[in-house]
């Protein structure tokens, strides 16, 4: 028996049996019959609403090719360190990115996707809110499509609180209640970290780059009131005591319990409270952020999903094609409904369907066409982490010395120096 | 008074026994309960849960991503595990059996070796992969694997090696069988065993590793368990999806029990083989 | 007689040489690649921008007060747990060499942690350790949010580490120990010694090599740490490690050039401290595996 077994390993015909299977997973290339298959990256949408418009577009197509979902992590950071891998290797396979709207100039930059040619991008664009095809512009081209898009809003207790009109208002409102977490905002070490500097920021009138996204600005005085702020937030007795690993889902749950009054977040909270929480959805209210200096109306960031087309792919033409057929009014009107996804077209805020998911329709698209962009610089990713490395964790920050340490960190990150 | 003692002292024995099996598999355990938990009770702080689901279950074999995980983990795993058998086969013989200069040295490189960081290497390899094609692929995983388990795979055969009975290896050879017949014919179902005491460890390994995985891979291709879980995609943009990724985690951590309850005495000898033994 | 010792070194050299490829073909090479790749400035995304800059990625990285933090912080973990894993793992193994009653099933079960895919455990401990959803707060009436904080953090990272890998640690010491005679220990109770007496007379100078091999490794192991705090933290609140800032520059920002000098960095402080081991110990390592 035991000299059986041995004998396998001695075999030659096992050896060639693992030879075979190293060359052939080494150089499987993907060989399929029929109509070429466009994969779309993008991350794993579970409400079906993209497998939707998948199939939608696939028929569209009428067998000149299909389309394929291959899903990315639910994490934008994760998400990117995925895609940026395939594409630094020249994956042939990517046709078509799902891109958060922060990566079109890295992805520009880096010859990762193609631009659109200028006929193409103008029908492509038309109707689309100005802010989200700004979002997908880098130098002055088109570099993607927007499909959804998406802003925070303001969410508070109807019953418990009244509209702030100011962010220090919001505070005071929320400490009076003496609860731990009853003002919900994101303070991980992660992107929404530096989405919630970077609105502070805007708020009060600043920037973290001048208006061609190629230098520091960080003027001191917006500076100051922001790095001011989160600090008085990540001091407060109303902050989660879980506030350093907060991130959108945990306040979302958070809020859900009842305990808290003020909640920072996107649209997606309303349905979830709505199901899980009927309660706590009864009195929930929703406004655009309140000022950070009086007299300037809050601003936020804006983000979403813009489809471009991979630099590697063997079927441009049709990709093109495909991602503005994804990205058309039913499709949009169906991840709105189903998935929850604000749109980009303008006019589907007034439509009876987009309103009768997002009650808060109104509020959501004077955010938007009042949103902000994220600096729009192939280095964001680093930039990025530069801030939130910064200002992590939130009740550490000192504003004079963190003023300059931004500065500094934010400058070697603009010339993809040093770590983070 | 005598059997007093006997019983105090089972009494003290079955204590510290269950104490060493709460330590182990206490966060099995709890991971099995979040796995069985319905998505409202989730927050529930219970170790135990109030009612069961299987849905989780039924998420994690219907996603995209997990079943062609699972499938590669094992695919990768086996493959790295009989290559880096067969290389430490040869290498270990050669060691125990053979006179030769320069055996320090390999002993040496071999010892190097299993101290090496890996996160030295992934930046090189992650450029050389993407040169020659090899990037996100069941091989790119494989190589490194059966690197970093040879000096395991050595250490552990060779001594099991030393134990064998060699003059039956010298009687092959009077007889006039050569080196290579001598090995196969009559060592290699000796050494069994210890072969696949070392296979164990190795699979292990392999079974185990993230870093790698998670740098040199990308898709269904073939991304590993552990890079698999630690990606896992949740319902919305926004979402944690505690309940699969604790499925996911009992259903691979399955396998590794199975394997510790059959081969307990291996494993052990295995990992204590090379350390102590002379 | 010559022939055949030639014969036999023939053969020798011909049944090391694939391992000894393999290993040098995925080790030597890409270090010294990496070496290589650390004088330049190279960024993936943008590589038109390829540029030689002889040292100034050392100079970044070890300018930088993120390297020297995780530096700490790689040793702080690694002091904690492998200082813990030692008394733990030597206990277990005293109590498991005079386990009367359940031997086996106590060997099984702590082969459990072993096993356990490093992802998994930390899940779980985190998991545990949540606030919202874990366990650990309702069991000690607590309100902690364990990862939010610096040391806190740490504690939930090393407690996961010692659970992995005490069995570990707790086998290697019991293979020690079998393998002292057994009329050294009863002539010192003869003698009159205590158990304690016994301990660190007889029994810690005997097992002084296990030891060393068993802390050599672990502690080049725990320096090497990744998937725990990759999973539990990545990173935040100051709990870094020097594998996770290469990691980070390497594959999540593609900074070849950068991510190297860290890469060469991390090599050569494994060797520090192997060195370290090897000549303060004068662990007769190489000799004890060469006979």
């Amino acid at each position: 028996m035991r000299h059986r077994r041995l004998m396998i390993c001695a075999d030659p015909r096992w050896l060639q049996a693992i030879a075979l299977s190293l060359l052939l997973s080494a150089c499987s290339g993907r060989e399929e019959t029929g109509p070429p298959v466009l994969n779309w990256y993008v991350f794993d949408e579970k409400s079906g609403a993209f497998r939707d418009a998948v199939r939608q577009c696939t028929a569209r197509a009428d067998g000149r090719y299909r389309i394929r979902i291959t899903p990315l992590p639910a994490d934008a950071d994760q998400q990117r360190e995925q895609l940026v891998r395939r594409l630094a290797v020249r994956d042939r396979d990517i046709d078509i990115v799902g891109m958060d709207v922060i990566w079109t100039a890295e992805f520009a930059q880096a010859g990762w996707i193609l631009p659109w040619r200028e006929a193409q991008a103008a029908e492509a664009i038309m109707g689309m809110l100005p802010a989200a095809v700004k979002s997908a512009v880098y130098q002055g081209r088109l570099w993607a499509v927007p499909f959804t898009t998406n802003a925070q809003l303001l969410w508070y207790r109807k019953d418990k609180v009244d509209r702030p009109a100011t962010w220090d208002e919001l505070i005071d409102a929320a400490e009076a209640f003496d609860v731990p977490g009853a003002l919900q905002v994101q303070g991980q070490r992660y992107e929404g970290l530096t989405v919630f500097f970077i609105s502070l920021l805007a708020s009060a009138g600043g920037a973290v780059l001048d208006h061609d996204d190629t230098e520091v600005s960080l003027e001191p005085v917006p500076t100051r009131r922001a790095l001011e702020l989160l600090k008085r937030i990540g001091n407060s007795p109303a902050a989660d005591p879980a506030l350093s690993t907060a991130r959108e889902d945990q306040s979302r749950l958070a809020f859900e319990t009842g305990k808290p009054v003020f909640m920072v977040n996107y649209s997606y909270v309303w349905p979830s409270a709505r199901q899980n929480a009927p309660a706590v959805a009864g009195q929930m209210g929703w406004m655009r952020w309140p000022a950070v200096v009086e007299g300037l109306p809050g601003r936020v960031t804006i983000g979403g999903i813009n489809l471009g087309i991979g630099a590697y792919t063997r079927h441009a033409g049709m990709a093109f094609e495909a991602a503005r057929c994804l990205a058309s009014e039913p499709n949009q009107i169906n991840a709105a409904q189903k998935g929850g996804l604000p749109p980009t077209i303008e006019a589907l805020y007034r439509t009876p369907e987009v309103r009768a998911r997002f009650p808060m329709a109104d509020t959501l698209l004077a955010t938007l066409q009042d949103a902000m962009q994220r600096p729009r610089t192939p280095f964001y990713y680093d930039l990025s982490l530069a801030i939130s490395h910064t200002l992590h964790p939130l009740k550490d920050i000192d504003p004079d010395a963190d003023a300059v340490r931004l500065r500094e960190a934010v400058g070697r990150a603009l010339k993809s120096e040093g770590l983070f | 008074m005598d059997n007093r003692q006997n019983r105090l002292e089972a009494l003290l024995w079955s204590g510290f026994g269950l104490l060493v099996l709460g330590y182990a598999l206490i966060p099995v355990l709890w991971i099995l309960s979040l796995s069985l938990k319905w998505p409202a009770d989730l927050n529930d702080r219970r170790l135990i849960p109030a009612r069961i689901s299987f849905d989780n279950y039924r998420a994690v074999f219907e996603d995209a991503q997990f079943p062609a995980a699972l499938w590669n983990s094992f695919g990768i795993a086996l493959l790295a595990t009989g290559l880096s058998i067969l290389l430490a086969m040869f290498a270990a013989y050669a060691i125990v059996r053979l006179r030769f200069a320069g055996k320090k040295l390999v002993l040496a490189g071999v010892l190097a070796i299993s101290m090496f960081p890996p996160v030295s290497i992934i930046g090189p390899l992650f450029n050389l992969w993407r040169g020659i094609g090899l990037y996100d692929t069941w091989a790119g995983l494989i190589i490194p694997y059966m690197t970093f388990t040879l000096p395991l795979a050595i250490w552990t055969l060779s001594a099991f090696f030393r134990e064998i009975p060699w003059d039956l290896d010298k009687a092959a050879r009077v007889d006039g069988a050569t080196p290579f017949q001598a090995f196969f014919h009559v060592i290699a179902p000796l050494a069994a065993p210890g072969v696949f005491t070392a296979a164990i460890l190795v699979f292990i390994f392999a079974w185990n590793d993230f870093l790698f995985a998670t740098s040199l891979t990308s898709t269904n291709d073939a991304r590993t368990v552990p890079a698999a879980i630690a990606f896992f995609t949740g319902s919305s943009q926004f979402e944690q999806p505690t309940g699969s990724i604790a499925a996911a985690s009992v259903v691979v951590t399955v396998p590794i029990i199975v394997i510790v309850l059959l081969f307990q005495r291996r494993i052990v000898a295995g990992l204590t083989a090379g350390a102590v033994k002379g | 007689m010559k022939a055949r010792g030639n014969a036999e070194r023939r053969l020798a050299w011909l049944l090391c040489a694939p391992a000894v490829t393999a290993m040098l073909l995925v080790t030597a090479y890409p270090i010294l690649y990496a070496f290589w790749l650390s004088l330049f400035r190279y960024d993936l995304r943008f590589p038109q921008h390829r540029q030689f800059v002889g040292l100034d990625n050392y100079v970044s990285v070890l300018s930088s007060e993120i390297w020297w933090k995780s530096v700490v912080n790689t040793l702080i973990i690694t002091a904690g747990s492998v200082a813990v894993e030692l008394v733990l793992g030597m206990l277990l193994a005293l109590l498991m060499f005079r386990a009367t009653l359940g031997r086996r099933t106590i060997r099984t079960v702590i082969l459990i942690p072993y096993g356990m895919i490093t992802v998994v455990s930390a899940l779980a401990w985190k998991f545990a350790f949540d606030p919202t959803t874990g366990f650990v707060n309702a069991l000690l009436n607590l309100d902690n949010a364990w990862l939010t904080e610096r040391w806190s953090a740490f504690f939930v990272i090393i407690f996961t580490e010692i659970w992995k890998t005490t069995p570990f640690m707790a086998l290697l010491l019991l293979a020690g120990l079998t393998l002292i005679p057994r009329d050294l220990i009863s002539a010192a109770r003869v003698d009159g010694a205590s158990a304690w007496q016994r301990f660190v007379h007889v029994t810690l100078p005997l097992m002084k090599p296990t030891i060393m091999v068993a802390l050599l490794f672990r502690t080049l192991d725990a320096f090497r740490i990744f998937d725990t705090v990759y999973v539990q933290t990545r990173g935040a609140g100051n709990t870094e490690t020097v594998s996770l800032v290469g990691y980070n520059v390497l594959i999540a920002r593609l900074n070849l050039g950068l991510g190297s000098a860290v890469s060469v960095l991390i090599f050569i402080g494994v060797l520090i401290i192997a060195l370290l081991f090897l000549k303060g110990f004068g662990t007769p390592l190489t000799r004890q595996q060469g006979e």
